[in-house]
């Protein structure tokens, strides 16, 4: 992984645990925002994700396009207060990797359209703080920072 | 209040459409806005032009672009109504009439409903006002063309690296 673009923080998922940094596990880079915060204690997150190295698409391909306006449309609003924040994970500046979701409450996790890509892993986190969620309808990333981080603001 | 180009719209605190309270200007994020403000669900004319806009959304999705309605619509109403269009950007609700008065957009016409006037601006990401549309009468809205030519001019200002 390249050095860090600004907006970016770093994550590592094993298949079972999430802890800040690279390792143990596979590193992913994360909307800083989620990080940066007061973290919620207990929070669940659902991590759309593999361990495994060779798990991964191209943001740009149609279905992960797709998940960021299913993310838009309606996976956020049915959240409502529930959500804490939401990340996709990125490898690179081009290479998507999956998604977390991280919620106060437990809510029907087979309803994230992000599972459609990499299944779903639920965990107990407290790693992650409050993000107003994403305005939309941009679904493209800013410099390469994991959607919905990032911005070109000076 | 003076809306007219050059002058800096407010940065409006409003609920969105999930009765989260949000800024115009965390909205924006650094992006230049098509900002519109529509009577309500129930008007034929706003249904219409809700449907362009939200044709729309796949260009502004590609775009660094946002788009955002606000309304008198209650929260809940603004969600169904987004669903049922099909909408990713997000809707303001001042069902409360926080930011009406102050922004002289009332519909004085409508006494039922007392709504916002149809009008559309189109912004810098520091909510300068580019250029603003009277749509009392529906000609007056900003067209799919309009909105894509401010977008560009407002583009083409703020992005240093854009060339013509």
């Amino acid at each position: 992984m390249s050095a860090l673009p600004r907006g970016a923080a770093q994550l590592a998922f094993d298949g079972a645990g999430l802890v800040a940094g690279t390792t143990p596990g596979r590193g992913f880079m994360v909307d800083a925002r989620c990080l940066q915060g007061e973290p919620v204690r207990g929070a669940y997150a659902h991590v759309c994700a593999l361990a495994d190295a060779d798990a991964s698409l191209e943001f740009d391909q149609p279905e992960v396009q797709q998940v960021r306006r299913d993310a838009l449309a309606w996976w956020i609003p049915l959240l409502g207060d529930a959500l804490i924040s939401i990340t996709t994970l990125a490898l690179d500046e081009a290479r998507y990797g999956g998604a977390i979701t991280v919620t106060r409450e437990p809510v029907d996790w087979d309803d994230d359209p992000f599972a459609r890509i990499f299944p779903g892993t639920l965990l107990r986190s407290d790693l992650f703080c409050v993000v107003p969620p994403p305005a939309g309808p941009v679904i493209e990333r800013y410099g390469g920072v994991a959607w919905p981080g990032g911005s070109f603001a000076t | 209040m003076k809306l007219e180009p050059g002058s800096a719209f407010p940065d409006l605190d409003l609920p969105d459409h999930t009765g989260r309270e949000r800024r115009l200007s965390e909205l924006a994020a650094g992006d230049p806005v098509a900002l519109v403000f529509s009577r309500g669900w129930w008007c034929p004319k706003e249904q219409r032009h809700l449907r362009e806009l939200t044709a729309l959304q796949d260009e502004f999705e590609v775009a660094y672009t946002r788009i955002v309605v606000v309304s008198i619509d209650a929260p809940e109403v603004q969600a169904a109504f987004r669903a049922g269009l099909g909408a990713r950007f997000t809707f303001l609700s001042d069902a409360e009439r926080r930011w009406l008065p102050r922004l002289g957009l009332l519909e004085e016409s409508d006494t039922l409903h007392e709504p916002y006037r149809p009008t559309a601006f189109t912004l810098h990401p520091d909510l300068a006002v580019h250029r603003a549309y009277d749509g009392y009468w529906y000609w007056g809205r900003p067209t799919s063309e309009d909105l894509r030519q401010d977008m560009r001019a407002i583009s083409r200002a703020v992005r240093e690296d854009f060339r013509t």
